[in-house]
């Protein structure tokens, strides 16, 4: 996330938080944790040989390109964000996918996402969506095969070694296993005339869970567990709360007037926010300091055109899901924010004008 | 001037894509394929030599008040005679390339060499600095082509018959069966990645050549880069 | 010389005559090239149309000039319903079987099809013509990338009956594609679609 230029200091004021990239990094990776736990318990070994993976290859990128610039790798790698990246993209990845959706994934996001425009703070879209994009574009087919949640432990689930062959070789019966995940049931059976009401009202509809039971990526079945994390980091003053409201409002909202009008065509606030990367994006990807404005009400406006973008995504697009599209179709817009929403100057107006003094009565 | 140089500045120093970074349109569009590039290559270069040519023989006569409306006048109608020519002639190449084959037109590189060059310089050389410079686009415009196709589909040269004629059916080589592909490298983001990349290979290759050169180095081309 | 053309190239009026000739000469050529491009461009669409009428026909199916033989047929020949053109293939007179065209809406937008009929209203083959599927998605309903189209073959609206007109997902006979449901289904019904256009106005059609 952000980095800390060490310059020498010139003007005050000279106080320094003792934070650190690490740190910080570090607390972010302990709040996903118990999300991350709980979808390893929920989709077993092959989920975490993908997480592994995933986070070696970004690892990897980033220590090529770093010694590629003729500079030590491992005190860049020892900053985290590396690490959380391609944490990151693991939680939005399918389970079950192939090691080399993981390892392509976390070598595109580190190296061309990041390091190509100048490594950690120079990026200005988040690397882990630009990665979960360039593999959704890209394949299709292995992206979209989410499978139904087989709890380690439970019976049929895949051992230690049978998970490490589901993630290098490929699943074997993949029919056998395939699931739906919400949104990609609910797209697919209105696009051939089914109304939302039929659909949910049949059997094998996905059920919609808080606790998050349910098929999808390893960061979308515990919406619950992803924002209590969230909240932790709020607390732990991380983050601060005006972009994961900001987002949530924005689907939230669209979502809520969409479901009134017509209940047969939009689906509704609750399973809009309990589903898909909502929840992640919200308080994990959008909130990230590189990408995101600089001041608060940048960061509201941008935060709500994340939202406001999922749904129409959501709603209106060829794709199920819209938060990664949606991310870094704001990201691009950062820049445009940050220069059009700027703190006010003390003593300065708005606009940057010298404020009128009132005049002094004689 | 000679026509060493005039080559070395065309295919490599002065590259239209890699250096100049003009002609992006094609490059982004077309190159799908090895043979897509390839044959949006060579259709530039006709075009490029023609326009060079009849711009250096008018060059006397043209004001340079109305010099830019004439050499567009001139390029569109090669442009068209072109397009013409590949529908009638090589209509199989013409469904791939035809949306693509109006947009010579307004490609820089062709006005851009008319302008700077042609305008300048004797029939002869005109001639050879289209060739040089569309032998640089070809070359440009095929590699990258290569690259997206490569990783695209896991092909070279797919369907370079059709371009070629089938005694050419040898270069279509299929270099990992069934693979599906990265569809990402066959849709327009894949260009620019592939484009940045080489850019920046180029720039690599040519710190190195310049490392090796021998401090005495001849002023003209940098002056000229 | 070169001094009498810089006095010229001075006045005003050499812009506009310099500019006027170029354009008469360019326009002079153009006349030239479409003269003789102009019959080998239309002998090429032709040829292009006549080949993927021949790909929904089994070969030697017909003796007779399909592109001259054509009716054209529709629900009233509406703004919304535009008449329908039908190729009529003939061996020794007698009419073996029609191609037409049909269009769906796939999952970005429409598909045609290009289906060939034989008189009893049986499938001699479909093609797609043109689409703009996800590739590597969508696009496995093209002959290129697939056989997939080629399970049209034979079929009728009798076999198999009503019900299965459908992708596998749905109930029916036909397969659907990894990751896609929507194109192939858009697919089986524009096929549908054209079955029962071609019953509803089989008369028509083959009179």
């Amino acid at each position: 996330m952000t980095g800390f230029v060490a310059t020498a200091p010139l003007a005050s004021p000279h106080a320094h938080s003792g934070g650190r990239v690490t740190w910080v990094m570090g607390k972010v990776m302990l709040a996903l944790a118990p999300a991350t736990l709980y979808g390893f318990w929920l989709y077993g070994w092959p989920a975490i040989h993908l997480w592994v993976i995933t986070i070696l290859f970004s690892l990897l990128g980033e220590a090529f390109c770093v010694r590629l610039m003729g500079r030590r790798a491992i005190p860049v790698l020892m900053d985290g964000s590396a690490a959380l990246t391609g944490w990151l993209l693991a939680l939005s990845l399918p389970p079950w996918a192939p090691w080399w959706l993981g390892a392509v994934g976390g070598l595109f996001a580190t190296v061309i996402a990041k390091q190509v425009f100048g490594g950690l703070g120079q990026n200005l879209f988040n690397p882990a969506m630009v990665a979960r994009v360039a593999l959704l574009i890209s394949f299709p087919v292995p992206m979209t095969q989410m499978v139904a949640a087989l709890p380690l432990g439970s019976v049929g689930a895949p051992d230690f070694v049978q998970g490490l062959r589901i993630t290098l070789a490929g699943m074997p019966n993949y029919d056998a296993v395939a699931s739906a995940s919400l949104l990609g049931h609910a797209k697919t059976e209105l696009s051939r005339g089914i109304d939302l009401v039929q659909t949910f009202a049949s059997a094998n509809a996905p059920a919609l869970s808080f606790i998050g039971a349910r098929t999808g990526s390893l960061g979308e079945t515990s919406a619950l567990l992803i924002a209590a994390g969230g909240i932790a980091l709020i607390f732990l003053r991380i983050i601060t709360w005006h972009i994961p409201v900001a987002m949530l409002l924005g689907i939230a909202l669209p979502a809520l007037i969409g479901h009134a009008i017509d209940p047969a065509r939009y689906l509704g606030a609750g399973t809009h926010l309990l589903s898909g990367a909502a929840m992640l994006g919200a308080f994990f990807i959008a909130t990230d300091y590189v990408t995101s404005p600089n001041t608060r009400l940048g960061q509201l406006v941008f935060a709500f055109g994340c939202g406001f973008l999922t749904w129409v995504i959501r709603t209106y697009g060829g794709y199920p899901e819209g938060v990664a599209f949606a991310v870094l179709l704001m990201n691009a817009l950062t820049p445009a924010i940050d220069r059009l929403i700027k703190p006010r100057i003390y003593g300065r107006d708005r606009k940057g004008k010298p404020m009128e003094l009132p005049e002094e009565k004689a | 001037m000679n026509a060493r140089d005039i080559f070395k500045e065309g295919i490599w120093t002065n590259n239209s894509v890699f250096s100049q970074m003009l002609a992006l349109c094609p490059a982004m569009a077309v190159t799908t394929t090895g043979t897509n590039g390839l044959g949006m290559g060579l259709a530039s270069m006709a075009v490029l030599v023609c326009a060079n040519v009849l711009v250096a023989m008018i060059r006397n006569f043209v004001s340079p008040q109305v010099r830019i409306p004439i050499f567009i006048v001139l390029i569109a109608t090669l442009v068209t005679l072109v397009d013409l020519a590949l529908n009638a002639w090589l209509h199989d190449l013409y469904k791939v390339l035809g949306l693509f084959i109006a947009l010579i037109v307004v490609n820089c590189a062709i006005l851009g060499r008319a302008e700077s060059f042609a305008s300048k310089s004797p029939v002869f050389y005109a001639a050879l600095d289209g060739i040089a410079m569309g032998m640089g686009l070809t070359l440009a415009l095929t590699v990258i082509g290569l690259v997206r196709e490569l990783f695209g589909s896991g092909t070279l040269f797919a369907q370079a018959s059709l371009l070629l004629g089938p005694s050419f059916a040898f270069l279509e080589t299929t270099v990992i069966a069934n693979f599906n592909g990265a569809l990402l490298m066959v849709l327009p983001p894949g260009g620019f990645l592939v484009l940045g990349l080489l850019l920046a290979g180029k720039r690599v290759l040519d710190a190195k050549l310049e490392r090796r050169r021998p401090a005495s180095a001849d002023f003209s081309n940098a002056e000229a880069a | 010389m070169s001094t009498l053309i810089d006095t010229w190239r001075a006045k005003l009026a050499y812009q506009g005559i310099s500019l006027g000739i170029v354009a008469m000469f360019a326009s002079a050529a153009l006349v030239v090239g479409n003269q003789l491009t102009h019959d080998a461009i239309l002998k090429a669409e032709a040829d292009d149309l006549a080949s993927s009428l021949a790909q929904v026909l089994p070969a030697g199916g017909n003796d007779n000039d399909m592109l001259a033989d054509t009716v054209k047929v529709g629900a009233g020949g509406t703004a919304v319903a535009p008449p329908v053109t039908v190729y009529r293939a003939r061996k020794a007179g007698a009419v073996t079987g029609v191609v037409f065209q049909r269009a769906e809406r796939g999952y970005t937008t429409d598909i045609v099809v290009l289906m060939g009929v034989d008189t009893e209203g049986r499938l001699l083959g479909v093609r797609v013509i043109k689409h703009a599927e996800t590739p590597g998605l969508g696009d496995k309903i093209e002959i290129a990338k697939a056989k997939w189209i080629l399970d049209f073959n034979g079929k009728s609206l009798a076999e198999p009956a009503a019900a299965k007109w459908a992708v596998k997902k749905d109930g029916g006979v036909f397969d659907q594609f990894a990751g896609a449901t929507i194109t192939p289904r858009a697919v089986v019904k524009a096929v549908k679609g054209g079955l029962e256009f071609f019953a509803a106005h089989r008369e028509e059609i083959l009179q």
